[in-house]
């Protein structure tokens, strides 16, 4: 009978429509408020989203203090990548050392999986928090040495730089080295 | 004298033509920010925001839309019937558009030597050309539906076509009550006799009307819960899935044309169409700003019930219209008639 009595008066659409009309009235005043309690919109490119830290978004080779370019071109992080878009040549420089004569990262075919930046063992590349590098052209994608270690300074100058490994990595460049000094 | 009569008959073709063109720019602008209404209801009953960024708030979207429909491409697909198809969204509008003739938005009043009366044909049949409008509209969605030649379209087209005669009774039963109490069927006069009645409102007495009314009106318009001619989960945009550009639009503009009609037609039949709402005549003296207030509410309800309320299967809409609805709007009318029988 209950049931019944609960079809004919409709009980379960008239739930329904308090439940709507609760959110809405919840939700009425909040387009008007600095922050919003209950709409989840995020008005993305008007108000700006951070990264969280650590996050594996736009590659940057990294400098050391005396502004240097870090990396050595020993061809690891090439070796380790996945999606096979990172492209090293080398060449013998004036004193019979290696030079690195060109470094380009397809960031297209790029996965995030940072497995360069820990294969690396010298800490030269790493992944920035810089996640908005949308672009009109494909070629613009393909990012050589200068535009790379240009987004060293760009993302990670200063501290954070600094800091990268040691917060978010084992720091393998350390043991390394420090191995290297125990031989 | 000739010349006097010439003269005034020049004044009130004048007068009529300024009020068309009065009303209709009013009601094309409710039109146009029903959608923008809806949208912003829709949005934060779904806890989003809507429409933000044309305008403040997104006020001006409205106009955005209407800007890009008007310069888009006008597609005629190669196989359809090329007339049939051009002449369906004419068909809809302008049986949308008719109706708001008949609709008095407000009770007359002088304006120096002018009486201005607030409707443009104040015709005693005024229920019954609502009503035949209403079902003219579904020509409009039916040859679509065939002229488009997509088994989208057609099955819309067929389940418009199928909704809107059934509920056509069910709607046109609700309004016999309503008739009976008032004994015209001109809209004016059926305000008029609201008012003087001791409980204003026809809702009062005729609350299963009102219900069955409700319902029918949303299932006329092809609204949530009764969008199956439009279904989009299942018919991509139902009837009118090959159109695009104006036609579109025209499409769009009757069928928000006709969810206001039926709210206006709700407060007129219902409500006390101009009259405060009992209790509150200190608050304002009688116009069309109740109207609106009232209009509006109908509207918001539309919409209320489109955000709560998932669709209908066809044979519940079939079963929901011919087995609870008719039966229950013919008892109405029996109680109605026994009222006025027993009560004179």
């Amino acid at each position: 009978m209950s049931e019944f009595l609960k079809k004919i008066f409709l009980v379960e659409i008239a739930q329904g429509m308090a439940l709507t009309m609760k959110v809405w009235i919840s939700a009425l005043f909040d387009p008007f408020k600095k922050t919003n309690k209950t709409i989840v919109t995020r008005r993305y490119p008007k108000v700006p989203r951070y990264s969280e830290a650590g996050f594996r978004g736009l590659h940057a080779l990294a400098k050391d203090e005396s502004g240097k370019m870090k990396c050595v071109g020993c061809g690891m992080c090439a070796a380790m990548c996945p999606s096979q878009c990172i492209h090293i040549h080398t060449a013998e420089g004036p004193d019979f050392k290696k030079v690195v004569t060109s470094y380009r990262i397809e960031v297209l075919r790029c996965v995030y999986c940072a497995l360069c930046v820990e294969a690396c063992p010298y800490g030269a590349i790493v992944l920035t928090e810089h996640f908005e590098y949308s672009n009109y052209h494909r070629e613009d994608f393909d990012y050589d040495m200068p535009r790379l270690l240009e987004n060293w300074d760009k993302y990670m100058a200063g501290d954070k730089g600094r800091n990268y490994f040691e917060k978010f990595w084992l720091p393998k460049a350390r043991m390394f080295s420090r191995t290297e000094r125990a031989s | 004298m000739e010349i006097a009569g010439a003269f005034d008959t020049f004044l009130n073709i004048l007068g009529i033509l300024i009020k068309m063109a009065v009303v209709i720019a009013i009601v094309m602008l409710h039109v146009a920010y029903a959608t923008w209404f809806e949208r912003k209801i829709i949005a934060h009953m779904q806890i989003r925001l809507g429409p933000m960024e044309v305008g403040w708030h997104g006020l001006l979207q409205p106009i955005a839309d209407g800007v890009k429909l008007l310069f888009k491409e006008d597609i005629i697909p190669a196989k359809a019937d090329r007339y049939v198809f051009m002449i369906a969204p004419l068909i809809c509008f302008f049986a949308a558009m008719s109706s708001v003739v008949v609709v008095p938005f407000f009770g007359s009043f002088t304006l120096g030597p002018f009486e201005v009366s607030g409707v443009l044909a104040n015709i005693n049949i005024g229920i019954l050309f609502i009503l035949a409008m209403s079902s003219l509209g579904a020509y409009g969605v039916i040859m679509a539906g065939w002229a488009s030649n997509s088994k989208y379209a057609f099955l819309g087209g067929l389940r418009s076509s199928a909704q809107v005669i059934s509920y056509e009774i069910a709607m046109g039963l609700s309004l016999v009550g309503v008739m009976m109490l008032s004994g015209s069927m001109n809209l004016t006069t059926i305000v008029e006799a609201q008012a003087a009645t001791g409980y204003k409102w026809y809702v009062v007495p005729q609350f299963i009307a009102f219900a069955v009314f409700c319902v029918s009106a949303l299932a006329e318009t092809n609204r949530t819960p009764f969008d199956l001619p439009e279904a989009e989960s299942e018919l991509v945009a139902g009837y009118f899935t090959e159109y695009s550009g104006f036609r579109f639009a025209l499409f769009f503009l009757a069928e928000y044309l006709g969810m206001i009609i039926m709210a206006s037609f709700g407060t007129i039949c219902f409500l006390g169409g101009w009259q405060p709402v009992p209790g509150l005549g200190w608050l304002l003296p009688s116009g069309v700003w109740w109207f609106l207030v009232k209009v509006y509410a109908l509207f918001f309800m539309y919409v209320w019930v489109r955000t709560t309320l998932p669709r209908y299967r066809y044979d519940q809409l079939m079963a929901l219209g011919w087995k609870f609805l008719i039966p229950l709007a013919l008892f109405n009318i029996f109680a109605t008639g026994m009222w006025k029988v027993l009560f004179p």
